[in-house]
C-alpha cells in the first residue's frame, strides 16, 4: 500500500532550523503539505482545527513538551488514532519506553539521516 | 559542689546577720547588704564566664575572619560583574553563529535542490557558486570553538573557586533544592523525562531505539 503523499503532516519542534530541516525532507520524499507549531500547546490547536496524517514532534519543548502532546493526542477521542513519530534528542531507554507505553507509533533518534525518517514513516503507515 | 555548699553558707550566714531568718520587717539596708554579699560570692563566677565568653567571642572573631579571606578568595564580583556576562556574550555570540551558518547552508542546499537542471551549465554554476557559499560557511566552527574554549575555561575558573571555599570551610550539600523555581524546574524535568542530549557512549542508537520498539 502507497502511502499518500498529499496527507497534510504537522511537525512540532521549537528549533525553527530543525523544523526547516524536517521539511526539506519531507519534501524529499514528496510530501508537500507541511505545517509546524513551535510546541504542544500550538500543535494542539492545529490539530483541533485542521485534519493532519501525521504528527512528527519533537520531546524537549515549552510550555507543553511532546510527551505530554503524545499523551493529550492519545487521550483525546478524535485524535487518538493520530499515527504519531517522536523525533528528539531525548536518547535514554527511559524515554522510548514511557514514548511506546504512552502509544508513539515510532522514534527517531536525533541526529538522523533522511533514510532513517523514510523507514520510520513508511513503518508507520504499514509500508 | 564544694561551691555550692560555700555560697550557700555565705548566704545563709547574711540572712542570720540581716535578720531575715528571723520574723520582722526588713530594711532596705539589710536588702543592700544580702545584694552585696551575694554579688561578692559570685564574683568568681562572673570572672570566669566573662573570660570563657571573650575566648570565645575572639574564636568567632578569628572564624569570621578566616571566613572573610575565603569568601574574598572566590572574587563573587569579579565573577559575577566579569567572567560571567562575558561568558554568557560568547555563547549568545555562538548561538548567533550557528544560526548565521545554518541558515547560508540550508539556503543554498534550498537553492541547489530547488534549481532547474535542464540547462547543464547554469546548473553547475548555481551548484559550484553555492557550494563555495557552504564552504565559507563552514568556518564558523573555528570561531565558535575558541568561544567555547573561553567558556570552558571560565566554568573551570568557577569550579575551582567553588571546590576550594566548599573544602576550606567543610561545606556539606544541603539536601533539597535552593528554592521553590528550582524544585518546580526539577519536578518538570524528572516528570516528563527532560534530559537533553546525552553524552557520547551514553546515549542509545537508533538500532537500540529500534530493538525497544520491536521486544513485546
Amino acid at each position: 500500500m502507497a502511502i499518500d503523499t498529499a496527507m497534510p503532516i504537522l511537525v512540532v519542534d521549537d528549533y525553527k532550523t530543525m523544523i526547516r530541516i524536517i521539511r526539506n525532507l519531507l519534501k524529499q520524499l514528496g510530501f508537500n503539505d507541511v505545517d509546524e507549531a513551535t510546541d504542544g500547546t500550538e500543535a494542539l490547536q492545529k490539530l483541533k482545527a485542521k485534519q493532519y496524517g501525521l504528527v512528527i514532534s519533537d520531546w524537549n519543548m515549552e510550555p507543553m513538551t511532546g510527551y505530554e502532546l503524545l499523551r493529550q493526542v492519545r487521550g483525546d477521542e478524535r485524535l487518538c488514532a493520530m499515527p504519531f513519530i517522536m523525533v528528539t534528542a531525548e536518547s535514554k531507554t527511559e524515554n522510548v519506553v514511557a514514548a511506546k507505553k504512552a502509544g508513539v507509533n515510532n522514534y527517531i533518534v536525533k541526529p538522523f539521516n533522511a533514510a532513517t525518517l523514510k523507514t520510520k514513516i513508511d513503518a508507520v503507515f504499514g509500508v | 559542689m564544694a561551691k555550692k555548699a560555700s555560697r550557700a553558707e555565705k548566704i545563709a550566714q547574711v540572712m542570720d546577720e540581716v535578720g531575715i531568718g528571723n520574723s520582722g520587717d526588713i530594711t532596705i539596708n539589710e536588702i543592700l547588704s544580702l545584694a552585696q554579699t551575694m554579688t561578692k560570692s559570685l564574683d568568681g563566677v562572673y570572672r570566669a564566664v566573662d573570660a570563657s565568653v571573650q575566648r570565645e567571642f575572639r574564636e568567632i572573631g578569628s572564624y569570621i575572619e578566616v571566613m572573610k579571606t575565603d569568601i574574598a578568595g572566590l572574587q563573587a564580583n569579579d565573577l559575577q560583574e566579569t567572567h560571567l556576562p562575558t561568558a554568557g556574550k560568547e555563547l549568545d555570540a555562538v548561538l548567533e553563529a550557528t544560526e548565521e551558518a545554518t541558515n547560508t547552508i540550508m539556503e543554498c542546499a534550498e537553492s541547489i535542490m530547488c534549481a532547474d537542471a535542464s540547462d547543464h551549465d547554469a546548473y553547475k554554476a548555481l551548484v559550484d557558486e553555492h557550494l563555495m557559499k557552504i564552504f565559507e560557511a563552514c568556518s564558523f566552527q573555528d570561531i565558535t570553538g575558541q568561544r567555547i574554549s573561553k567558556v570552558v575555561e571560565t566554568l573551570n575558573m568557577i569550579d575551582e573557586r567553588v571546590s576550594r571555599f566548599a573544602k576550606r570551610m567543610q561545606v556539606e550539600d544541603a539536601e533539597g533544592h535552593a528554592n521553590e523555581d528550582e524544585a518546580d524546574r526539577a519536578r518538570r524535568k524528572k516528570d516528563l523525562l527532560l534530559d537533553g542530549p546525552q553524552a557520547k557512549g551514553e546515549a542509545i542508537n537508533q538500532d537500540e531505539v529500534d530493538n525497544l520498539f520491536s521486544a513485546a
